[in-house]
């Protein structure tokens, strides 16, 4: 007579069971995953030269992130609505005339907020500049770009401010602080004046527009502390709307897409092979590897204020917890390896690799659903590499564990069957 | 009497939904485009927000993109009268599941088996052209096209069209800054069999080719170069050498079929690409590059 389904089921799971837990609270077990950290951590703190310089996987990796394939492969964000308080007006190729009346329309349609993504740093034609200053004083709304310098050797970075801030002004500096062929992932709200301590600290240009937007979010933004924020990315290009500023000038734009909104001024362009600012960003096709860059940098600072506005930040998991997942994690592949190690060492190395593989794609699942779904980063790098490292300990931790027992009678599960 | 009241409730709600009207956003327009508003016609305005009863008016060349519901973006590009009820299809959002979306990749990713070595795959190799591409009209043609070295054979020069045209002109020139083309044609379909312009062209001289949509012009000209036998015979001789001491006559077909087109001879790569997989049939890599060649190229 055949078994019932469900029995069928419970036995298997019963099996999985035992094989996972049978050596779990040996002494064994919990030594040789502690050797994993062991060697880890003798890795990281030894003084040992720098080996990578060459590897081409850890260059290639070197900028990786897992969780860049929920918006590059599996469409992240694809159906999710464009965000009705911003509006991007298209600077193309505006000189600061055309930018003055472009800030001078936007502010006639109502825009609640202007953001000038455009760094001014010098005087240049005379009568031009009169017009920028002109708008730039008519309209107390406007938030306008400053920069950060890099500093020469050692030096620290020096701050730019725009050619026509002044006291009455606003303006935010607009740097995303990553490596310039790197993908933007994080932003820094405020930075600290390591000059003046005791002045404010300088805001972003997003911070400041959110400020003048929503002072509510501005405030929960500044009590969250935090000098470094995850981007959540929520929105593509074509999620935003987008305004030509020709059309604009041109009475082509209806009022009800200006008013009372965020009106950012910046440089849009859609040809991939035009890459005048634009950054890399998650959203990129190739999620590793040589790739182009792919979004206008006025889109991540778009991305960064329909983040701050929802108040759907991203929270990073601490150090202690990461670690303590991959602990766990690594004591129950430690366990189950062990387990085949001992009882059916012909399986073992077969039953290992098809183990990292499943778990590898299990845990990356785990981190995308946790990113994706709950806003929480998990940096599974440590769990990753804690289940590779099991197999290749086990080798290392059978030999001590033999000499141990011979040397000092140390009680072992190893000492019976030598491989 | 409890269960109908909920049935009765449930049905309200699905009714409900159904019947609810679509907003549309005008996301951006070119050329020229009306909207229709309480039998008012207007001009349009980005960011505009249209209801289900207004339709719009799209005139010839002219492009249209709406936003149903600030969701469901698509565009109108041939010409005609819309009533945007007929749209309500498009503001469907089809937004699949992470985890459904992650096994499919891991799937894919499994069970692809990688994009083979240079001079294997035409398709992955031949496809980074280094040339610019000039001026924005409603004719595409295929880059590698630009140049074409002809010996003997057929080939179909071929375009693709951005508008609804039925009707496009073809024309052939003998130099590059002629205005008054040595042939011109008028066809329905969106190739010419370089065959049909034989009688105009002699050998050892370049032409210059390109084609409009019927009426327009187009500034982007493509080169013929129709060589001589002899000069096609050394490319075709040195390739032959180039080759492997011992190899198949079948491989020594594809291996030149390979370089012929990356000679830009295409007319004879395709008789060397059917050469190859006449000979031996059961290769799969010989008939689907063959297979490949005559799609890229619209052989028919």
């Amino acid at each position: 007579m055949r078994k019932p389904l469900h029995k069928h089921i419970a036995y298997h799971f019963k099996n999985v069971h035992r094989r996972i837990t049978k050596y779990l609270y040996e002494r064994d077990t919990i030594l040789a995953t502690a050797w994993v950290f062991i060697f880890i951590l003798m890795v990281k703190v030894l003084p040992l030269p720098n080996m990578h310089f060459f590897d081409p996987i850890e260059i290639a990796l070197e900028d990786f992130d897992f969780n860049d394939i929920t918006y590059s492969k599996l469409k992240k964000t694809v159906g999710d609505s464009l965000d009705q308080r911003i509006v991007i007006i298209n600077i193309e190729e505006f000189d600061r005339e055309g930018l003055a009346m472009l800030i001078n329309k936007t502010s006639s349609l109502g825009a609640k907020v202007i953001g000038l993504d455009v760094t001014m740093e010098e005087a240049k034609e005379p009568i031009k500049d009169s017009l920028m200053r002109d708008a730039i004083a008519r309209n107390k709304k406007l938030v306008l770009a400053s920069r950060f310098h890099p500093g020469e050797g050692k030096e620290e970075s020096v701050f730019a401010p725009n050619y026509f801030s002044d006291a009455n002004t606003h303006s935010g500096y607009v740097n995303f602080l990553s490596k310039e062929w790197a993908t933007v992932r994080i932003w820094n709200p405020f930075i600290k004046n390591k000059i003046h301590p005791d002045s404010n600290s300088y805001q972003s240009f997003a911070t400041t527009i959110v400020q003048e937007y929503d002072p509510a979010a501005f405030e929960k933004l500044k009590k969250r502390n935090h000098s470094i924020e995850i981007i959540n990315y929520s929105r593509r290009t074509n999620q935003y709307l987008i305004v030509s500023g020709e059309d604009l000038l041109e009475g082509k734009v209806d009022s009800s897409a200006i008013k009372g909104k965020i009106a950012l001024l910046g440089y849009i362009n859609n040809n991939p092979e035009n890459i005048e600012d634009k950054k890399y960003t998650p959203f990129n096709e190739e999620f590793a590897g040589k790739s182009i860059p792919d979004m206008n940098g006025i889109v991540i600072h778009a991305n960064i204020i329909s983040m701050v506005l929802d108040g759907k930040y991203i929270n990073k998991l601490p150090l202690w917890a990461t670690i303590l997942f991959a602990v766990l994690i690594g004591w129950l592949h430690m366990s189950f390896f062990i387990h085949y190690y001992l009882e059916n060492h012909i399986w073992f190395h077969l039953v290992a690799k098809i183990a990292q593989l499943i778990s590898a794609i299990l845990f990356v699942y785990l981190g995308m659903e946790l990113f994706s779904r709950f806003r929480i980063k998990l940096d599974l790098t440590l769990t990753l590499v804690v289940i590779v490292l099991a197999v290749d300990i086990i080798y290392f931790y059978e030999a001590f564990a033999v000499w141990m027992h011979k040397k000092f009678k140390y009680k072992t599960v190893f000492h019976q069957k030598h491989h | 009497m409890r269960k109908f009241s909920f049935l009765f409730l449930a049905l309200s709600i699905v009714i409900a939904s159904l019947a609810q009207n679509n907003s549309f956003m005008i996301y951006s327009f070119k050329g020229n485009v009306s909207i229709l508003e309480n039998k008012v016609e207007s001009k349009p305005k980005v960011g505009k927000i249209l209801n289900s009863s207004s339709s719009v008016k799209v005139s010839p060349g002219a492009v249209l993109t709406l936003i149903c519901n600030q969701n469901a973006l698509f565009t109108i590009k041939k010409a005609g009268n819309y009533s945007l009820e007929q749209f309500k299809d498009s503001c469907a959002i089809s937004k699949s599941s992470l985890s459904a979306n992650y096994a499919r990749y891991v799937w894919e990713q499994m069970t692809s088996h990688g994009e083979g070595a240079p001079g294997t795959n035409r398709k992955m190799f031949m496809n980074t052209v280094g040339a610019v591409s000039r001026s924005v009209n409603n004719i595409w043609i295929d880059p590698r096209l630009d140049t074409i070295n002809y010996a003997s054979g057929n080939f179909p020069l071929t375009w693709k069209s951005y508008s609804d045209a039925n009707e496009f002109d073809f024309f052939l020139y003998d130099n590059a800054s002629a205005t008054n083309p040595v042939y011109k044609t008028t066809t329905k379909e969106m190739q010419i069999p370089i065959t049909s312009i034989l009688k105009y062209l002699k050998e050892g001289n370049t032409y210059y080719w390109t084609s409009a949509v019927k009426g327009e012009n187009n500034d982007e000209i493509k080169v013929i170069n129709y060589t001589s036998k002899n000069a096609y015979e050394d490319v075709l001789n040195q390739l032959k050498e180039s080759g492997p001491a011992y190899e198949g006559e079948a491989e020594q077909a594809f291996r030149i079929a390979f370089g012929l087109e990356d000679a830009r001879y295409y007319a004879e790569a395709y008789q060397y690409y059917q050469k190859a997989a006449n000979l031996k049939p059961d290769v799969w890599l010989y008939r689907s590059t063959m297979m490949s060649f005559k799609k890229d190229y619209d052989i028919k």
